[in-house]
């Protein structure tokens, strides 16, 4: 037997008052607080997000992170300094609207421009690092960006330390036109000269890697790793499809279907990623005994 | 006053509060999971919302859900119950961030006492006689070395336990290194936080708790004692108040020093704490709870004082109407937790449907449950499905008042522990009132 609906009567009761003691406050859950998983839709506290490297504890999904979040996840205590804090973007091809664009990614992501760079250790081996920032107009190369980059790479080089770097971007920063696609030649010379005199260079990609960023330094690692899920490409899957007029195959530019490929050398999800970066760093440890990359 | 409270838990507490509420006036919201859909909690509340699948980590301990069921019904106000989310900081403290009164102390109280190596040492800074021991051990060497100086036997406790769980007694050196790690291995389990600390095993000891009422003008009043020795792997069984252990001078001395200890952490709302006392009237403080106990009825009946409704008015903002010298503890009640559960296969949990129910009545006969004839007990949760409470003037009448209830209440369908409770009700031990916490290995022990 079920209990029916409406089998109770309502007592009527007047609400308890004393001497005006009246709290009817309603709730307000503020905006920040809960967050929807967008792969199995559970509904997340922020706190609890963040407290679990900002995946989901449910599906394993993961969310986007911010540049400092990523540092303090994969470096050893404080040991982060930051090269190159105060460069800044100006609007150099006077582009409309660029400056009024600059100011609101800077108060969005806290940043002065869309990377972060400097050195620190991870389990114990110093190493320089970059981590871009998906807040600072979605991490687009302009020439700042592209300037700390290969800044931090003729640093390493000058200092025999490895790098370490975390992509994410939409690409080149259209706002400052064929002076952005230089970073791409630019960064790639860097690279090229740190891994010349022997340097390593581990690149972890995470969603989403593409355009110009794709078809320079992110892929000229020696080692690619990429977060499970992760966009990864050079033109979007839209553009590719209205331009081929064919149908994509599923998956198509994502980290399991890149690591299928090729393009990838492993899938390392985010908790264990600093714990796999310590792994790589201690094998390619200068003067070893195991040589050099 | 509140106009509308959610109440976040199941189960004879969802409904004891509920009645509250109906007294006050207060519109209430109920929340079930998949397998409590035709629950009666469900069906008393006026309005109610599914927060998830029947496993309680999707359900009763989804915060998420269970903050977003307040919102979207407009409560301002939580009751949280025992169990579940009741000692739970981090959910007191989400209430207060939007604006939802929970209803219990406030997330740094819970915090502090949640942590019980904290409260120990916040216990003994404010002059509370503690039971002998040491503060966290991190290593095996360091726990060996505070072993040895505290000496056997003694318990090993979990720093984030609680109701029971997470404590391990060692009686010998030999068994010690094992029940370490073991504990500290458990303790990570069941509670994500690995540390443990050591404590003197006091025995023989009673088990005495002292309920307080605290509101948010510094009024405190001790509402009695209740005495819970009887205790099976420290899940209590059943209890009463007042103690027969324990001297008239040594419950005013108790009270006072509760008094004392819920002043030193600033304490509001309801709450109880915890001490062990020996033969010769020495008690030490165990640990705070900062909830509402299962065994409140025991206090509502000896006070006449709504634990429940005190609880709602303290977190309104009201001032206690009462002092100290208005409670007066009358009579003797008794509380039988019955248990679906199978005592002679040992204690096997029992699920299923009820095909009969007999509620015994009679005057001061209570019977708090969620039962109702044909309602199915679904295998997810406690096993506790009802208490019986009764009073009486003096114990050995509170005692055959009990009896005669247990007679009466008839469950079929599912495994019950009554049989169990009347043993215990006619155990010459029980009867003397000279009983301790090990009084349930004895009664095991006397089996036929």
């Amino acid at each position: 037997m079920m209990l029916t609906k409406n089998l109770f009567k309502k007592p009527g009761n007047p609400l308890e008052w004393y001497d005006g003691h009246n709290k009817n406050s309603m709730p307000d859950i503020p905006d920040q607080m809960c967050i929807s998983c967008p792969q199995c839709k559970a509904i997340l506290l922020t706190g609890d997000l963040n407290e679990n490297a900002r995946v989901c504890p449910k599906c394993g999904y993961h969310f986007r992170m911010n540049a400092r979040q990523r540092i303090g996840l994969v470096t050893d205590g404080d040991s982060f300094r930051e090269r190159d804090a105060k460069m800044r973007s100006s609007n150099l091809i006077g582009f409309p609207n660029y400056e009024k664009k600059l100011w609101h990614a800077r108060l969005e992501s806290g940043e002065n421009e869309g990377v972060v760079c400097g050195t620190a250790s991870i389990g114990g081996f110093p190493c320089a690092l970059f981590a871009m920032e998906p807040y600072f107009m979605m991490g687009s190369m302009g020439t700042v960006v592209g300037e700390k980059i290969a800044r931090l790479f003729e640093y390493a080089a000058a200092n025999s330390l490895p790098v370490v770097g975390f992509t994410v971007s939409g690409g080149a920063r259209m706002q400052e036109g064929i002076l952005s696609l230089m970073q791409m030649a630019k960064t790639s010379a860097a690279v090229k000269r740190h891994g010349e005199a022997g340097n390593l260079y581990v690149a972890v990609l995470t969603d989403p890697t593409t355009g110009g960023v794709t078809a320079s330094f992110a892929m000229e690692a020696d080692v690619i790793l990429a977060e499970p899920g992760a966009l990864i490409g050079f033109a979007g899957p839209r553009v590719i499809e209205q331009t081929m007029r064919q149908k994509l195959p599923p998956n198509f530019q994502r980290a399991e279907f890149l690591l299928e490929k090729g393009f990838v050398d492993e899938i390392v999800p985010r908790r264990g990623q600093k714990e796999y970066l310590a792994n790589l760093l201690s094998m390619h440890q200068r003067g070893n005994g195991h040589g050099s990359v | 006053m509140f106009s509308k409270i959610l109440i976040a838990n199941r189960g004879e507490i969802a409904v004891r509060i509920i009645r509250a509420c109906k007294e006050m006036g207060i519109a209430t919201v109920a929340v079930f999971s998949e397998a409590d859909r035709d629950a009666l909690h469900v069906s008393l509340a006026d309005e109610s919302v599914c927060i998830g699948p029947a496993q309680l980590k999707d359900s009763y301990l989804n915060v998420a859900a269970i903050i977003s069921a307040a919102e979207v019904t407009g409560a301002g106000a939580i009751h949280p119950g025992y169990g579940l989310l009741s000692e739970n900081a981090k959910f007191a403290a989400l209430c207060e961030k939007c604006n939802i009164a929970f209803i219990g102390p406030p997330s740094g109280v819970i915090a502090k006492m949640g942590d019980k190596d904290m409260a120990r040492q916040t216990m003994q800074a404010s002059g509370v006689p503690v039971v002998p021991g040491g503060g966290m051990v991190d290593d095996f060497k360091q726990a060996e070395k505070e072993a040895r100086r505290i000496g056997f036997p003694l318990l090993i406790k979990a720093r984030s336990g609680g109701g029971g769980r997470g404590i391990r007694l060692v009686r010998s050196m030999e068994e010690f290194e094992n029940a370490f790690h073991t504990a500290s291995a458990e303790a990570k389990i069941a509670f994500g936080d690995g540390a443990v600390y050591l404590e003197k095993y006091l025995y023989p000891a009673k088990h005495v708790e002292m309920q307080l009422l605290c509101d948010n003008q510094g009024n405190a009043v001790v509402l009695g004692e209740r005495e819970c020795s009887v205790q099976r792997k420290h899940q209590k069984l059943l209890e009463e108040s007042p103690s027969p252990g324990i001297s008239q001078e040594t419950r005013m001395k108790m009270g006072r020093f509760a008094v004392q200890a819920a002043r030193a952490v600033g304490y509001v709302n309801a709450g109880t704490i915890e001490f062990l006392v020996d033969d010769s009237q020495n008690f030490y403080f165990m640990e705070m709870n900062t909830r509402l106990q299962v065994e409140h009825a025991v206090t509502e009946m000896v006070t006449g004082i709504d634990l429940v409704k005190w609880q709602i008015r303290i977190a309104a903002g009201l001032p206690l109407n009462f002092g100290q010298k208005d409670v007066s503890v009358g009579g003797h009640a008794i509380e039988c937790r019955i248990n679906a559960e199978n005592p002679s296969l040992g204690f096997r949990p029992s699920s299923g449907k009820i095909t009969l129910l007999h509620i015994p009545g009679g005057p001061w006969v209570r019977f708090d449950t969620a039962l109702f004839q044909d309602y199915t007990v679904p295998p997810f949760y406690d096993s506790l499905i009802g208490k019986l409470i009764v009073h009486a003037q003096t114990r050995e009448e509170a005692i055959r008042k009990m009896q005669a209830a247990l007679c009466e209440l008839v469950i079929t369908g599912v495994d019950t522990n009554t049989d169990l409770q009347r043993k215990i009700l006619a155990h010459p031990l029980f009867r003397s009132g000279r009983y301790h916490t090990d009084f349930m290995e004895k009664l095991e022990a006397t089996k036929p």
